[in-house]
């Protein structure tokens, strides 16, 4: 998807041509492979019905993951929805259980789909899935928001790598929730500009996320944040529906964070030495764990 | 990087990490591709980031799966040691934490094949579920698995460039890239040829009948 790698490009396209970024970025892709808009959109209608089923898989189970750090916690979030508690509104809730389910089952190893990596993998199915089975958001809708995401994903990867190893986590969920959050807005019919401000939105609140996981695992505090990263994005997206602009336009956010990457230190970037990963807690579960190395 | 949309949004695959189980896996299918024959045992040592964390991550049951022709998205690779043992496929990892100057993320294979042969690689996971092997039978490579790729090592002689490219040309196949190096004059050389599509069975067959061709693999782009 080579042709914009500035938002204000894309936004100017959008703005010339009248159409949805959605369809920005259908366009885009078709003419870098060749492929169909028909094809294309197949493909993304699999892939979030691959979502909603990694979602309910890991609904149906608390089975523990293989470390046993994570599992059983979507099961929990979903029983309190259903036992009629409201403080946040059904929907709310259902995008924690959702982005929670997704990371339980990645820690399974059950097939999951990157987005834009397995640790950030929970947030966008979980705003998009919950839209559809909570607001009864229609198909058509939730796959130009993920065509919407999928761009915002791909505009900002030409400006960073989106790993926790080479800019921490503000890379994974922080870079997931701005795909959420415009994906969100994409879905509910907004235009191409509050797209962008509920991208730059959500991703500037996350700006200088690391990564620092118990024991190098995706689990602490990787999995709650998924569906966390969630909610935000719900945040960010409503924000930019009743017309909040964000004040730093998304190529600079998207700038901002790169350079928070680089000055971020070594420690707080997926090698487990600094952060959560080195609280006492955290090197008594490391060191029982790794002890019988086979 | 590609810049599809779908590298972003996908692929679909087991966790729980994209560098190091989806990593692992491409690299298995790598070394698949490369034996051309089935493999009768394999010996994995795993460095670095890949030595410490590949217990939770499900690095060894990746690499596994890859060698036993697994996708990325395939859910035996939870169990890839029980297929393993199906496949009559012996196998033994080792982790090598000394001080070493490889990437983040490393193995190296020695692999016993059918014919008693054995052969050995240096794989990388370089992020995202992207790999690189750097290194065959001690031999200096450079394989991604991203597109078609034609590997050759022969005897360094004029000519063998045009014999191989010329064939590839006949099959009306675009070449993307070409690399070449040797060891020193008229001893072993090594070509590396990326392609737009695949070549069929015939021009292999053509290439492989090339006088002093000591070795040509054809691999596949390697499964989103």
């Amino acid at each position: 998807m080579p042709y914009f790698n500035a938002f204000t490009d894309l936004l100017a396209h959008c703005d010339a041509q009248q159409c949805s970024i959605a369809q920005a970025a259908l366009t885009m892709e078709a003419a870098e492979t060749g492929q169909t808009e028909a094809a294309i959109k197949q493909r993304m209608d699999d892939l979030l019905t691959q979502m909603a089923t990694t979602i309910q898989s890991g609904l149906a189970t608390s089975e523990p993951s293989p470390s046993g750090l994570s599992g059983g916690d979507a099961q929990r979030m979903m029983a309190y929805l259903d036992n009629g508690n409201n403080v946040l509104n059904p929907l709310g809730t259902r995008l924690l259980a959702y982005g929670v389910a997704t990371l339980e089952e990645n820690n399974r190893m059950k097939p999951i789909v990157a987005c834009p990596t397995a640790g950030g993998s929970g947030s966008v199915p979980a705003v998009l899935i919950a839209l559809e089975d909570e607001q009864h958001v229609p198909r058509q809708k939730t796959i130009d928001g993920l065509l919407a995401a999928g761009c915002i994903g791909a505009i900002t990867s030409q400006r960073m790598h989106l790993s926790g190893a080479s800019a921490g986590c503000q890379a994974e969920v922080g870079v997931a929730s701005g795909m959420a959050a415009g994906a969100m807005v994409q879905a509910m019919g907004g235009t191409p500009q509050q797209v962008l401000n509920a991208a730059a939105i959500s991703m500037q609140n996350l700006m200088g996320l690391i990564c620092d996981p118990v024991a190098g695992l995706v689990e602490v505090p990787c999995v709650l944040r998924n569906g966390l990263g969630a909610m935000q994005a719900v945040g960010a997206a409503t924000m930019a529906m009743a017309s909040i602009t964000s004040f730093i336009p998304l190529d600079d956010v998207v700038d901002a964070m790169a350079q928070v990457g680089k000055l971020m230190p070594p420690q707080l970037k997926e090698t487990a030495e600094g952060g959560l990963a080195t609280t006492p807690t955290a090197n008594a579960f490391t060191d029982a764990f790794f002890k019988p190395t086979p | 990087m590609s810049d599809s949309l779908f590298s972003i949004v996908g692929p679909v695959m087991v966790g729980p990490s994209s560098s190091h189980t989806a990593g692992a896996v491409r690299l298995g299918l790598l070394a698949r591709m490369l034996a051309n024959q089935p493999i009768t045992h394999a010996t994995f040592t795993l460095y670095n980031s890949f030595a410490h964390t590949h217990k939770g991550h499900g690095t060894d049951k990746g690499l596994l799966a890859g060698l036993l022709g697994f996708n990325v998205s395939d859910e035996r690779i939870r169990t890839a040691f029980a297929h393993a043992d199906e496949a009559h496929l012996p196998y033994e990892f080792l982790c090598d934490t000394a001080p070493n100057h490889y990437p983040p993320n490393t193995v190296h294979m020695a692999l016993t094949l059918a014919d008693t042969t054995t052969m050995t690689l240096i794989g990388h996971s370089i992020g995202a579920g992207r790999v690189r092997i750097s290194q065959l039978n001690k031999h200096k490579v450079n394989l991604q698995g991203e597109m078609p790729t034609l590997l050759m090592i022969y005897t360094d002689k004029p000519g063998m460039i045009w014999q191989v490219t010329k064939t590839i040309a006949e099959a009306h196949i675009n070449i993307a890239t070409l690399h070449c190096n040797r060891q020193r004059r008229g001893k072993l050389a090594f070509m590396t040829i990326t392609l737009d599509d695949a070549l069929p069975t015939d021009a292999i067959d053509t290439i492989n009948a090339i006088t002093d061709v000591v070795m040509v693999r054809c691999l596949n782009k390697l499964p989103d």
